[in-house]
């Protein structure tokens, strides 16, 4: 009975309270072992130690998560997790699973045939069946935010095999000058 | 200041810029009216997207981008709320009330026109009143000291935590989280490394750009995923037909108008309340002010303007306690501090002080940017309104590889990938589970400072903090005994504004 009316209290407020009470109490423990020691007390006297801070923070997690977990019995909220359907799980697992093929194929393929792929076969599982359009939109994109980050903003992306086609010194006219993070004033 | 509002026209019409400045502002609005009209597809989201390319640009050509992109998302919510009834943003839903019967009767660009100028009156008007009241604001802010601001940074973050979350201590917790989270790398006074677990990748800190992104945009796209159709809408007609708003129309609208960017304005200035609210408010007030209150929800151009004119009011506002005292109100505003911090320019008194020229020259770019945001929303009202036509199924991969994209350039470390990824989960986790995570993201964004502000005033104290505090420092005494009652007294205003809105809605 006693089982009974836990369970019915217990939600998953009071379980994410408990992980965070947990956090502060391991946060305040494990400060010491995980701030560097200063070589020269710059800033640091007496009375400001570096772990002050940090166990602030600590003890406030674990005093609003004893708050949360005698709130948790009072709040009335919906566990939305746990409401998701079949199909709703599957389509987020099976994106966080191309996500993560996205990220090896992108940094050893290079961005525009990683995100090619990617954007083939996320549409195709999502529904899409024209797959001409599939097709310019998957080369003709990455290839406009690869020359947009690359030659516009300067930044890099993975660039095989585009920096074979389009010479790395390359940059977009003259203006580019003014924007990039020069200083114009 | 007034030699820094001088200072900001000359920087803004500096010939060797003026022109990118524009297309840059332009580009933002477009985009912002663009994703806005997509439903599901918010403005954060847009405008966490696209935070890369503010990052390496100049912060003349970068902030006004993004500001751009808050302005043209809030208004292209309207535009299928009008025609569908399927509100782009959560800012448009007061907007479906009065613009889809308005359609139904064959006055569909009426409808459109009109939440255009009032859009554009209300951003306008509220800009205005954002660079008078910047000023003096700034100006007081100056005289403040470490002390001072370890107080404000402390009662800001309290209260957009009371705020934004509908229960108070899950804000907090959310807020402590994100302390945590920029607590690892190093700390701001000496520079010591910690909480770092070994793991060379966070050495100098969690990558704000990817975090960011994580915790704004994935969560959206997951969302979106969670059900498999190829398109937003499978079929629909968006023709925008009917005869255009005649000035006279406009005319017995501008009393509307008028009170809706007031209310827009102050909500704005409030943190935590936003644009959806404002709506509501605009909307309510409008109705009851009306003579004819049984026409609202039956096709009245009053009530469409009075939505859209309180929720773009909002967007100037939201900048006042950003600019002056660092404080973001909302979670869009969040994503414009992390575009200052990247460019060096920290929110706050001293940005004022040291970059006051060049916060006017934004400001004043903001004004034109409405002449702007008139023109393109004319000029495309058609485009956008075919925007929910667009496959879904393609939409989704690319705004998740515009996502990767933006979190690569920021070190070229596949680790910032994981990151991303991990902030994307959590966030997606958070929101079902109804913990918000723009407590968080502030937390993660304004701790350094109120650390660094904190041990200054620890430094300061010589060993005696309530005594220094409490004899010295008056100002930081009295907004230490205020930030509870203060907190007491928005989050009981938040609640009612909260609650009045789910009654109108």
């Amino acid at each position: 009975m006693n089982q009974t009316v836990l369970s019915r209290q217990l939600n998953f407020n009071s379980v994410a309270a408990i992980v965070f009470t947990t956090i502060g109490a391991v946060l305040f423990f494990i400060a010491p072992s995980q701030i560097d020691e200063p070589l020269i007390k710059i800033g640091y006297g007496t009375q400001l130690s570096p772990e002050l801070f940090p166990r602030l923070v600590a003890v406030s997690f674990f005093g609003l998560g004893i708050w949360l977990l005698i709130a948790s019995f009072q709040i009335r909220q919906r566990n939305q997790l746990r409401e998701l359907d079949r199909e709703a799980i599957t389509n987020v697992i099976v994106t966080l699973i191309l996500m993560a093929g996205y990220v090896y194929v992108m940094v050893y393929l290079g961005f525009v045939i990683g995100s090619a792929l990617m954007i083939l076969v996320m549409s195709t599982y999502f529904g899409n069946r024209n797959f001409l359009l599939a097709g310019v939109v998957a080369v003709a994109v990455p290839v406009i935010i690869f020359v947009l980050f690359t030659k516009v903003l300067i930044t890099s992306l993975p660039p095989f095999p585009v920096d074979e086609v389009i010479p790395s010194h390359w940059i977009i006219y003259d203006p580019i000058k003014y924007i990039s993070n020069h200083s114009i004033i | 200041m007034f030699e820094s509002f001088l200072g900001g026209f000359a920087i803004l019409f500096n010939p060797e810029t003026v022109f990118m400045t524009f297309v840059w502002m332009a580009g933002g609005l477009f985009l912002g009216m663009f994703v806005g009209a997509l439903p599901g597809f918010t403005t954060l989201m847009a405008m966490a997207i696209l935070l890369p390319i503010s990052f390496f640009i100049h912060p003349l050509f970068g902030i006004p981008f993004l500001i751009g992109i808050y302005k043209g998302g809030i208004y292209g919510g309207s535009i299928p709320a009008i025609l569908i009834s399927m509100p782009g943003t959560g800012a448009a839903v007061a907007t479906t009330f009065d613009g889809p019967p308005l359609t139904k009767k064959g006055q569909a660009r009426k409808a459109l026109e009109i939440a255009l100028y009032s859009s554009v009156s209300g951003d306008l008007a509220s800009d205005i009143i954002t660079i008078a009241l910047i000023g003096p604001i700034a100006a007081v802010a100056l005289f403040m000291g470490p002390p001072e601001l370890a107080a404000i940074l402390f009662l800001a973050l309290i209260v957009i935590s009371a705020t934004s979350s509908g229960v108070f201590v899950k804000g907090l917790l959310m807020l402590a989280l994100g302390l945590f989270f920029g607590m690892i790398g190093q700390d701001p006074i000496g520079a010591l490394s910690r909480f770092s677990f070994g793991m060379m990748d966070i050495e100098a800190g969690i990558p704000l750009l990817p975090m960011l992104i994580g915790v704004f945009a994935l969560p959206e796209i997951f969302i979106g995923i969670e059900r498999r159709a190829t398109h937003f809408i499978q079929s629909s007609d968006l023709r925008v037909t009917g005869a255009r708003l005649t000035f006279a129309e406009f005319k017995s609208c501008i009393r509307t108008i008028v009170r809706s960017t007031f209310i827009g304005t102050g909500i704005g200035m409030i943190p935590g309340v936003g644009q959806v609210v404002a709506a509501f408010m605009g909307y309510a007030a409008a109705k009851s002010a009306s003579k004819t209150p049984e026409k609202f929800g039956k096709g009245e151009l009053e009530g469409v303007a009075a939505a859209e004119a309180a929720n773009n009011a909002v967007n100037g506002p939201t900048l006042v306690p950003l600019l002056t005292l660092g404080i973001p109100g909302d979670n869009l505003t969040v994503i414009l501090v992390g575009a200052f911090i990247a460019h060096g320019l920290r929110p706050g008194p001293q940005l004022m002080q040291q970059q006051g020229d060049l916060v006017f020259a934004i400001l004043i770019a903001m004004i034109f940017a409405n002449i702007m945001f008139l023109f393109i929303g004319k000029v495309c009202i058609p485009f956008f309104a075919k925007v929910v036509t667009i496959r879904k199924s393609l939409l989704l991969p690319l705004t998740l590889i515009f996502a990767f994209a933006g979190s690569w350039v920021f070190r070229s470390q596949p680790f910032d990938l994981a990151v991303l990824v991990f902030f994307g989960g959590f966030g997606y986790i958070a929101r079902k589970l109804h913990f918000d995570v723009t407590p968080m993201a502030m937390g993660f964004i304004l701790g350094p400072t109120l650390e660094y502000s904190f041990g200054q005033t620890v430094i300061l104290s010589a060993g005696n903090l309530p005594g220094y505090v409490f004899v010295e420092r008056p100002f930081t005494a009295a907004i230490l005994v205020l930030t509870p009652i203060f907190t007491f007294l928005m989050w009981r205003r938040t609640m009612r504004l909260r609650q009045r809105f789910d009654q109108t809605s």
